[in-house]
């Protein structure tokens, strides 16, 4: 059985020592306008390629672009599109992270593509290594949004999100995305709405192309919601294993058809795994599970501080190349 | 109940007694001597010089408007979570996180056993209350909210962390109380972000404040208020100060349900709003909470620390929401 080493999604753009801050000197001198924004974009291009060579020489086989260029998981995509305004801060789960609310005043359209440009940067600078594209689903956008005008309901929002991502998922896939993963956070808050997030889910699938699909949660206890996952129309269900002691007791009962993403590094604390924390987990799991699964950090690592975001990643290769000595031997 | 548990401390509150969650603005002159300190550019002793200086404009800022309980409005705090880590044994500073945009901040990582140090803030509750002689409150972050806001890389789970700060947090309550303070208010914001975990929550408030005499308050925000509720009313405190200003949640329709069993603070000014509600705006908040709940029974305050307004947006709140007091006194007396 295949596992592949993968980061989730966010990264931290700076570190601790000055050097590691260049991304926050040019946000600042950007917003006094004492840069251009090609300069800007020439400084965030270079903290991609940056932070993307960290998790590859952290031995992760799998990374992402750490969503460097996002100003939140919700605000990003959003604030790009006709019909909506970008409002003030709200707390972002139970994080001590601030995402800025978009306030839906009518019906919402595109008006340009806002991710395969920065996917092509993060290719380009992973190569050969393949970059997983990542970005927030349909229903936690609704969710996360101000609904003033346009739709009579929070679900025909998500479906109206769901159709802006389909062609965001379209654009991802023909610029040579292999993973597309969607993260759907709100949805574990509320396990009622799993059907409009299955809904939504049929439109972004109608658009992967050749992609495979993947939709992962966090920040809550996917155990209640385990089944209703699988009549998701998607290739990988990422879960985060952190928060809920009785998944992985799940997983190997019930099985899966699947590929799953195994969040088990814990990226919301800085308490390094051990091998006792994490392999009897693997024991469980690992018989149940498919030709390929991912391992990854639970969440983004960018509720980490820099130093620390790495050092999951390197505890989470040493594990799994420690995991696969010791039962191969 | 609690008006009898005042009256054993000493106090004799007004109707609708008014107070502040706890911080106040920076006067620019402290903002700079701040930044200044942390290059070393100025001495300890300066700093605290201007410290004061600030604790006392607050104080007499409070008085003149007439607030019953006054804070000391805790001008020589940073974050209320890293002030206290940074005091404690068994924390470490922590590396740069983003709270969001440009913002970054050290969020505290417990690395040891913590300690209590000894008195945190007895000094300067002991010195603003010199000041006055309107009560003030004694003004603690607690055990849950400590915990959440830092990494733990000592203790094998939240649980326990938060337990061992409940400990350290009590002498801190003791150490108050000996010094005089009546009344404590102890912030748990955090409380209604995982609420499976409420149950140890009320227990680390039990190991702070069980056995200790002294009228309780605790500030929860009100965002998730509705998943934690009724089990909030588990918190061994006597007075629950809870967000309403804009809140559109139906406060009748849920104690209905389950009756409200303690004291409310109502939260009736928005301070993440740069506008300045009219006293009409703030006394038809307070009517709402007249309407639920028996008007011995509640207190009035903004509905978060006042830090991030200006001094003046501050001050004209806090005006707007002691006329509106002032009217709805004696409408309902």
């Amino acid at each position: 059985m295949q596992l592949i080493l993968a980061n989730t999604g966010s990264y931290p753009r700076i570190g601790d020592a000055p050097a590691a801050q260049r991304h926050r000197r040019a946000y600042a001198q950007r917003e006094r306008g004492e840069i251009s924004e090609a300069e800007w974009r020439a400084v965030e291009d270079d903290v991609v390629r940056e932070v993307i060579a960290e998790q590859l020489g952290a031995g992760v086989e799998l990374p992402t672009d750490g969503q460097v260029g996002w100003y939140d998981p919700i605000s990003h995509v959003a604030r790009h599109l006709e019909h909506v305004a970008i409002n003030g801060l709200l707390r972002y789960f139970d994080t001590n992270f601030y995402f800025r609310q978009p306030v839906v005043t009518g019906r919402i359209a595109r008006q340009a593509a806002v991710l395969a440009g920065e996917f092509a940067t993060a290719r380009m600078a992973a190569a050969p290594h393949p970059v997983k594209a990542v970005l927030t689903g349909p229903y936690s956008l609704a969710q996360g949004s101000i609904l003033e005008a346009g739709y009579r309901s929070r679900r025909a929002l998500a479906h109206a999100y769901a159709e802006v991502l389909a062609a965001e998922v379209a654009d991802l896939a023909r610029a040579g995305a292999t993973l597309i993963q969607v993260d759907e956070p709100f949805l574990l808050q509320h396990p009622e709405d799993m059907d409009v997030v299955r809904e939504t889910f049929e439109t972004l699938a109608a658009a992967r192309g050749s992609a495979r699909l993947a939709c992962c949660t966090y920040f809550g206890d996917a155990l209640p919601l385990y089944e209703d996952l699988h009549r998701l129309p998607v290739d990988v269900l990422g879960l985060d294993l952190t928060y809920s002691p009785k998944l992985a007791g799940r997983i190997a009962e019930a099985g899966t058809d699947r590929s799953l993403g195994l969040g088990l590094i814990d990226g919301r604390n800085t308490k390094l795994e051990t091998g006792d924390m994490v392999f009897p987990v693997l024991d469980r799991v690992l018989p149940r599970l498919r030709e390929r699964a991912y391992l990854n950090p639970s969440c983004g690592l960018e509720f980490l501080p820099r130093d620390r975001a790495r050092a999951k990643l390197e505890t989470m290769v040493r594990l799994a190349r420690e995991y696969a000595g010791a039962r191969r031997a | 109940m609690s008006r009898a548990k005042l009256a054993t401390l000493g106090l004799d509150l007004p109707l609708l007694p008014t107070s502040t969650v706890g911080s106040f603005p920076k006067p620019d002159y402290l903002t700079e001597a701040r930044a200044k300190a942390t290059r070393n550019a100025i001495t300890r002793s300066e700093l605290d010089r201007l410290e004061r200086q600030a604790t006392e404009f607050w104080t007499r800022v409070q008085e003149e408007l007439g607030v019953d309980v006054l804070v000391d409005g805790e001008q020589y705090r940073g974050d209320m979570v890293a002030y206290f880590a940074e005091t404690m044994e068994g924390f470490s500073r922590g590396g740069l996180v983003r709270s969001y945009g440009n913002r970054y901040y050290h969020k505290p990582v417990i690395v040891g056993e913590v300690r209590w140090p000894g008195p945190i803030t007895v000094e300067w509750w002991r010195w603003t209350q010199s000041l006055t002689t309107r009560p003030v409150k004694g003004m603690l972050t607690g055990p849950y909210t400590i915990m959440d806001w830092s990494f733990n890389d000592y203790y094998p789970d939240r649980k326990a962390a938060c337990l061992a700060l409940a400990r350290e947090v009590r002498k801190e309550v003791e150490a108050l109380l000996e010094a005089g303070v009546k009344i404590v208010q102890i912030d748990e914001p955090a409380l209604s972000v995982r609420p499976d975990e409420l149950p140890f929550a009320v227990e680390a408030m039990h190991a702070v404040v069980d056995g200790l005499p002294a009228y309780y308050i605790t500030h929860a925000c009100f965002g998730a208020f509705e998943t934690i509720y009724p089990g909030l009313l588990d918190l061994p405190v006597d007075n629950l100060d809870l967000a309403i200003s804009h809140s559109a949640l139906n406060l009748l329709a849920m104690f209905e349900t389950n009756p409200f069993t303690k004291d409310l603070s109502l939260g009736v000014l928005d301070v993440h709003s740069h506008t300045v509600e009219s006293p009409e705006e703030v006394k038809a908040r307070i009517m709402r909470g007249v309407g639920v709940l028996s008007k011995e029974r509640i207190w009035v305050d903004p509905d978060c620390g006042l830090k991030t307004r200006t001094v003046e947006e501050a001050r004209e709140k806090l005006t707007s929401m002691m006329a509106a007091v002032r009217e709805v006194r004696a409408t309902v007396r």
